[in-house]
């Protein structure tokens, strides 16, 4: 569990990045952060891995405050993704970058390798290919996997389908979905609304530094005043519906549809027909 | 004008073409966007452009590419960056100065504009990007949405007849990277540019976009308005190119029989649609 409590931060001592700011994450969690870029979302998750330390109120892991637990201790309890995998990359072969983690936690041995290699054959990775040769999805990737090879209870994810392409992006969030369905909790900071729509369970948006909305994914990315004051578009279908919403005589169905199978259920039913099951490739 | 005739291009130190056979030609004013997975040649057909290939990147150039006429092999680097203006992925990698203002008359100066020119210059670009507040900002200062719009004023300072970016809107919230496509798209029709994005998001290519070109094992396998390249929705998916989600949406209403029209690029096409089909 990580808590938030009313806190503030800041990079120089001056300005303050972030406002009183609380919220409670709880085992089992998928949480998106939505927001413009500057609104605090990675600034968030840096005190949340203790990357970074408040300058008022209190962050706490499974009870203790971050000022209070080592590195090394934070590192056991999340793991963390960066934007870009390749700040995060730093062995010769795809084997040695996996059993890094193991490494830094002093945890070597006959145990380490048997995790490492049986996520190498999850993966299908090839485990001596050098890592910088490898495309920018497998990158991104390798950066996962060498942090779930050490089963944090919680993985933080900062923007992870950035510039990876539609199958790389299936691929890792598809691996974070099982992962969170395993019991893994999982913090993500996401763009893509589409992404977000279809992966986070609970949606935190953020502005200026401070949190304007905490609920249900689509409780929050239906909230006009919210998507206004966040600047956030909503996913492509919760946008038709609400602009079909606005209509008098438009069924409650068709305003509250949120997926494409919701809407074309809801539009044949207002039809009066009876649609056939519409499958849609995740990610859309 | 932009043409490929019959281009093929294998960098020197890889095994084969990344791209093939590629014939396109593109109108001026045109806004292209070209997408496809991950190592399509996408990035290649840019360079091709730019002239970073052959002038930068050597290996076996085949067919030719010409950009108002120049063939990119003869003219020389520094005539063709007059024609054309480019946006590297990485902003940080482009920005020379430490002030915005300077960033902007680094080019206007490299590329000799005469003196009394220059403040006219600066003060449009700043303008046409919406960030004159931000001209004596230091780039460290700045968020990766407000770099992203000082790189692409630094280039139509230049007044280019084309503008070639790849990946402009990596880094940037959806409110920013719709802004950054609205302004390149208003820049693109007052002023007769052709526009070239590189971009993986297809919802906002879609919306924007005259012609789409989807590059598929260094191949265009598409190249067509948004609303047709769209109507081939699962043939894209099966490249492992996005459609829009209001497309499938669409989509899933023809298929089910509610529907008999073209396909949709946009929230705006698929509301339409749902309400014909409610009528």
């Amino acid at each position: 569990m990580i808590e938030f409590k009313n806190v503030s931060a800041s990079y120089d001592g001056e300005l303050a990045v972030l406002n009183d700011v609380s919220f409670t994450v709880n085992d089992g969690d998928f949480v998106a952060f939505v927001g413009t870029n500057g609104a605090g979302k990675s600034t968030t998750m840096r005190l949340a891995n203790g990357l970074l330390k408040p300058t008022a109120g209190e962050v706490l892991v499974d009870g203790v405050p971050t000022t209070a637990l080592k590195t090394s201790e934070l590192a056991r309890r999340i793991g963390f993704l960066f934007q870009n995998p390749d700040r995060q990359i730093c062995c010769n072969t795809v084997r040695e970058e996996l059993l890094f983690g193991f490494a830094a936690l002093g945890e070597e041995g006959p145990a380490a390798e048997a995790r490492v290699d049986a996520i190498i054959e999850r993966f299908g990775f090839e485990a001596q290919a050098e890592p910088y040769l490898l495309n920018r999805g497998t990158r991104q990737l390798l950066a996962l996997a060498s942090i779930i090879v050490l089963a944090p209870p919680t993985i933080i994810l900062d923007e992870p389908t950035t510039g990876l392409d539609f199958r790389e992006c299936v691929k890792v969030m598809e691996v974070v979905r099982d992962l969170n369905e395993a019991g893994t909790t999982v913090i993500m900071v996401c763009h893509d609304m589409e992404v977000v729509g279809d992966f986070a369970r609970r949606v935190i948006a953020m502005t200026a530094g401070r949190v304007v909305a905490d609920g249900a994914t689509f409780d929050v990315l239906r909230d006009r005043r919210v998507l206004k004051e966040a600047h956030i578009l909503p996913p492509q279908v919760t946008e038709v519906s609400l602009m079909l919403g606005r209509g008098e005589e438009c069924p409650a169905p068709v305003a509250a549809a949120n997926t494409v199978p919701q809407m074309v259920q809801a539009l044949a039913a207002a039809r009066g027909v009876e649609a056939t099951t519409v499958e849609v490739e995740a990610i859309g | 004008m932009i043409e490929f005739n019959e281009f093929s291009f294998r960098y020197r130190e890889g095994a084969e073409p990344v791209v093939r056979d590629i014939t396109l030609a593109i109108p001026d004013g045109c806004f292209v966007g070209i997408t496809g997975a991950a190592g399509s040649g996408k990035s290649t057909l840019t360079y091709a452009v730019n002239g970073i290939i052959p002038h930068c990147y050597p290996g076996d150039f085949y067919g030719s590419v010409t950009v108002e006429g120049c063939d990119t092999v003869d003219t020389s680097l520094t005539d063709l960056s007059r024609l054309v203006g480019s946006v590297c992925q990485d902003i940080d990698s482009q920005m020379v100065s430490t002030v915005v203002e300077d960033e902007i008359l680094y080019g206007l100066e490299n590329f000799a504009v005469p003196k009394d020119e220059i403040p006219g210059r600066v003060d449009e670009a700043l303008a046409a990007m919406g960030i004159a507040d931000l001209r004596d900002r230091t780039i460290d200062s700045l968020s990766g949405g407000q770099k992203q719009k000082v790189a692409v004023a630094s280039v139509i300072a230049l007044r280019p007849k084309v503008l070639v970016l790849d990946e402009p809107t990596a880094e940037l919230d959806p409110a920013s990277s719709v802004a950054v496509f609205d302004l390149l798209s208003r820049y693109a029709r007052e002023n007769g540019t052709t526009v070239i994005v590189v971009e993986q998001k297809i919802a906002l290519l879609s919306d924007y976009a005259d012609m789409l070109v989807i590059v598929d094992g260094g191949r265009i396998r598409f190249a067509d308005t948004p609303d047709a390249v769209l109507a081939h929705s699962d043939e894209l998916l099966a490249l492992g190119v996005n459609v829009p989600r209001a497309t499938t949406l669409v989509n899933a209403l023809a298929a089910q029989g509610l529907y008999e029209g073209p396909a949709v690029r946009n929230v705006a096409g698929a509301a339409a649609v749902c309400k014909e089909v409610l009528a």
